[in-house]
């Protein structure tokens, strides 16, 4: 379906519209109480921003340490090309070990993989476990609209009615007994499963580590119980100490949700020890690529700083309007306006850089200070380079810039524009029906123009002047 | 700045912009009346056209560079350049540098333009210092804050102080006014359905404030909300330029 | 040639990466990863302080005693006190205590799927965020203040630190092997994910209790 008709759908989804409408502007409140609460944020932001940037500078450097101190501590770290190449090694892995079922904690390479899929395919049995996650898994594999609040695209009684389907239990609206529903049906899939697979926040260099932060605990269960962890993640989560884990802790949940920190931030370092009384005997790291390498050194290198924390999604107001599943891949708002056409290729997402205002709220709450509107509008420059644009849209820019090259042919221009927008209006100070450009007046008036241009009224009044 | 031998402080460009030649001259004149009142001598290059912002949002680097250097042109032997307009001042102060930063003889240029360029009510309050305003108004009014002005420029409270030193005028804030109208340039005419439906929730915002009057700094925005409003049936809520609304409408 | 040496390969590319500059940049990461440097950290102040205001606006009960041999008392007291089962599995670390002098019923290991009530320790404790860092060994099982829908920790008032920073730099002069978990847990488990309404115990214990000793 095309991006307009996606568009058109939610926005005329009356429950949709409702829940948006009851979250809408909440993430963005608790965050601005949080970084008020927090004096030395900017500064804390403008480290976090210089610590991605200079990873990003060395990136080949930082995994070859990465993975060398995790090879040391005993995990196994594996890289795959793309998402289909990783599920092969994940299933691997899964063969190798015995495994038939897989509990997951939240992973957004695992949906940029499509791992669920290649699991089953495979015979082995994925159980999400993030409530989120879980939800949208049990609704036929539906995808998450958000990237850290998979499901607030949901009501209760949206949720409780799936549960009574699904667990056959008493419908109820109660969101406390909802979630406890659910986590008495996932505690036994956690103590029965064979492997665990994680995503990861961040890879630590000096330590060989993944960083899980969480704040359910799931993530803890799904890496502390099953006899096999893998940690799934991309190649430029890197970070190099644990001082800079800290410092990106600081402005991570902050971003996020308004926390200060979450819940649990697990740091999770190799396989059980011998004596340890738990944890997995094998560890192993998948570390993708999906077309990050060719960002590094790019025009669009500044985006694989970011850290997902949904920040920019929070505070858009196209995001805020049509919900996370308009934009058709596994990432929305712009961080996903811009990672789609990256990833899955510029002509696979034409409307995405496009469909955003440019109003810039983005990069001001971006926890790593990506130039988001600016990553848009160069992939509209790619866009018009290589003849992607209609070329209507094309042709009408090339022939306005060649008119303001030539003042008077501008002036003469204006004035004729003057004219024909007062013949539409017909004496009204406004214009309901515009052919040439549809879209403006099939949700607003269009004001009609004054009477003459400001250039020429000016020259007029320097003549009665003189 | 003191006043030269001539009590004049200095010479201002007038940017016009385009959309406030086609549509609302007024706000040209209204600029000029402030910019004068703030003992300012206004000059109006006579071969200004656009400064490309709509060609460097959809892509077309090449045009929007070819503009760039037409308008360096056009105004950099001024001391000022001023326009009544936050997305148009934006493109010329925030962006002119990064377009012709490969360019070695016009990015030096570039970046003294940008230098001395400003938003309207940046320049009276930063720069000129102007509380004594040549206008009154009876009446509430709310302000938006057009997205490229606050976030590109810092333009926050110039603006508001400026209304502070308006005769008979009661700033009341809207809810979100720091949230975008949904305008967006091309945005507005090529998804109509997501930005009618932004526009929509900032005409709630702004009549839910209860004031008589609603003033923002961009031409673009303003005719998006004044269009949504009208069409939603408000023929009641004035939608105005801080130009205006600070200098009065035209004589 | 492998998939490893075709990524590295590609970033080398990307990064105009010469041979002659290599090795001068795997020296410079060594050093940076050898002298770890800190971010801006908030200004300290009395930490026990603001540790306790922290961990109770993460939703942590506090509660104190003076010495370590007071601490069954204090769990049993407070495990009674909310209707709570007083058999718990505590981390071996605290087997020297005298627990059925207190009415506690304990067994010292790693807690199962029927344990109730877990009790760990705590490696250091974040002023800053109000946080409790654990570290994973025999001594201190990581499940123990995961599985249980309790979770009880002993903390000695000198184990309060600033700040993450400073336990880290504790961690590496005291560590002689890095441990398989650190678990920063700040509070119960909790979940937003319906309606954004926050609901405690999404999957690990439904209450943290903090035993500040000294």
């Amino acid at each position: 379906m095309h991006f307009v008709d996606r568009v058109r759908q939610r926005l005329d989804d009356a429950e949709l519209q409702h829940n948006l409408k009851r979250t809408r502007g909440r993430n963005a409140a608790s965050r601005a109480a949080a970084v008020a609460a927090f004096p030395d944020f900017d500064a804390v932001r403008a480290r976090a921003t210089e610590i991605r940037a200079r990873v990003l500078r060395d990136l080949d450097l930082w995994l070859e340490a990465f993975e060398a101190k995790a090879t040391e501590s005993g995990a196994t770290v594996l890289w795959a090309r793309d998402g289909e190449h990783a599920c092969e090694l994940i299933i691997d892995i899964a063969r190798r070990h015995g495994v038939r079922t897989v509990v997951k904690s939240k992973s957004m390479v695992s949906e940029e993989a499509g791992l669920n899929a290649a699991l089953e395919a495979a015979d082995i049995r994925p159980v999400e476990t993030d409530l989120g996650e879980y939800i949208l898994q049990i609704n036929d594999n539906e995808p998450p609209s958000h990237i850290i609040m998979p499901v607030i695209h949901k009501s209760k009684e949206q949720v409780s009615a799936l549960f009574a389907r699904v667990h056959g239990t008493a419908p109820k609206t109660d969101i406390e007994a909802l979630t406890h529903e659910a986590r008495a049906v996932l505690r036994p899939q956690f103590l029965g499963a064979d492997m665990g697979l994680s995503g990861g926040n961040f890879l630590i260099a000096e330590t060989g580590s993944v960083a899980i932060v969480t704040n359910e605990g799931n993530g803890r269960l799904c890496t502390t119980l099953p006899r096999v962890h893998v940690a799934l993640t991309g190649i430029e989560k890197v970070i190099p100490t644990l001082e800079d884990l800290s410092t990106l802790l600081r402005v991570l949940p902050r971003s996020a949700t308004g926390q200060a920190i979450t819940n649990y931030v697990s740091l999770l370092t190799g396989p059980r020890h011998a004596g340890d009384p738990d944890g997995p005997e094998h560890m192993y790291f998948v570390l993708v690529d999906g077309g990050r390498a060719d960002l590094v050194g790019s025009d669009f290198e500044d985006m694989l700083r970011c850290i997902r924390c949904g920040a920019c999604m929070n505070h858009c107001p196209v995001y805020q309007t049509i919900g996370g599943h308009a934009y058709g891949w596994v990432y929305p708002g712009p961080m996903g306006s811009v990672l789609t056409p990256l990833y899955q290729g510029l002509d696979k997402a034409l409307d995405l850089p496009q469909a955003a205002t440019l109003c810039n709220q983005c990069s001001v709450v971006c926890p790593v200070s990506i130039p988001l509107p600016e990553l848009m509008r160069r992939l509209r420059e790619k866009q018009m380079e290589q003849g992607l644009r209609p070329w209507r849209e094309r042709l009408a820019t090339r022939l306005w810039a060649w008119a303001a090259a030539r003042p008077a042919l501008y002036a003469w221009g204006a004035r004729i524009a003057v004219r024909y927008l007062r013949w539409l209006a017909d004496g009204r100070d406004r214009i309901q029906v515009m052919g040439l450009a549809p879209g403006w007046t099939a949700q607003r008036d269009f004001p009609a123009p004054a009477g003459a241009t400001f250039r020429d009224l000016y020259a007029r009044r320097r003549q009665g002047r003189a | 700045m003191n006043p030269g031998a001539s009590g004049v402080r200095a010479e201002v460009a007038l940017f016009v912009t385009c959309l406030v030649d086609l549509m609302r001259p007024s706000i040209g004149f209204a600029a000029i009346r402030l910019i004068e009142s703030a003992g300012y001598a206004v000059r109006v290059p006579a071969a200004q056209t656009c400064c490309g912002q709509p060609a460097y949002n959809s892509g077309d680097r090449r045009a929007a560079q070819t503009l760039a250097r037409r308008f360096i042109e056009q105004f950099e032997s001024y001391a000022f350049i001023v326009a009544p307009s936050g997305s148009c001042s934006a493109t010329v102060r925030m962006h002119y540098p990064e377009l012709l930063a490969d360019d070695a003889e016009w990015a030096p240029r570039a970046q003294a333009l940008a230098a001395k360029t400003f938003e309207l009510t940046q320049f009276l309050v930063d720069v000129a210092g102007l509380t004594e305003l040549p206008a009154r108004f009876d009446g509430s009014v709310t302000y938006h804050d057009c997205c490229s002005g606050l976030r590109e420029m810092g333009v926050k409270q110039q603006p508001r102080r400026l209304i502070g030193h308006l005769p008979g005028a009661r700033l009341i804030e809207m809810r979100d006014c720091e949230e975008c109208c949904g305008f967006g340039g091309l945005f507005a005419v090529k998804y109509p359905d997501v930005s009618g439906a932004i526009v929509q929730r900032k005409c709630e915002a702004i009549r839910s404030s209860g004031a008589y009057a609603v003033a923002l700094g961009d031409l673009g925005c303003m005719m998006n909300i004044e269009g949504r409003l009208r069409r939603s049936g408000d023929e009641f809520t004035e939608v105005i330029h801080i130009a205006e609304l600070l200098a009065g409408r035209d004589v | 040639m492998s998939t490893r040496d075709d990524i590295l390969g590609r970033l080398r590319r990307q990064l105009g990466r010469t041979g002659s500059g290599l090795a001068e940049a795997r020296r410079r990461i060594r050093d940076e990863i050898d002298t770890p440097r800190s971010g801006p950290r908030p200004s300290p102040g009395d930490d026990p302080e603001r540790f306790i205001g922290r961990a109770r606006a993460m939703l942590s009960t506090v509660d104190g005693c003076a010495t370590m041999d007071e601490v069954p008392a204090k769990v049993a007291g407070w495990l009674r006190a909310q209707g709570l089962t007083t058999r718990l599995v505590i981390a071996p670390a605290f087997a020297g205590l005298d627990w059925s002098g207190a009415g506690c019923e304990v067994r010292a290991g790693a807690a199962g799927p029927h344990d109730a009530v877990g009790l760990t320790g705590c490696f250091r404790a974040i002023a800053e965020t109000g946080t409790l860092m654990l570290r994973s060994g025999a001594d201190m099982p990581p499940v123990n203040s995961l599985l249980p829908d309790t979770h009880i920790a002993v903390v000695p008032r000198t184990c309060i630190v600033p700040d993450m920073e400073t336990a880290w730099t504790h961690a590496r002069a005291e560590w002689r092997h890095w441990p398989r978990a650190v678990n920063l847990v700040s509070g119960p488990s909790r979940t937003a994910d319906i309606e954004q309404t926050i609901v405690l115990g999404a999957h690990g214990p439904y209450r943290v209790h903090l035993i500040i000793v000294g």
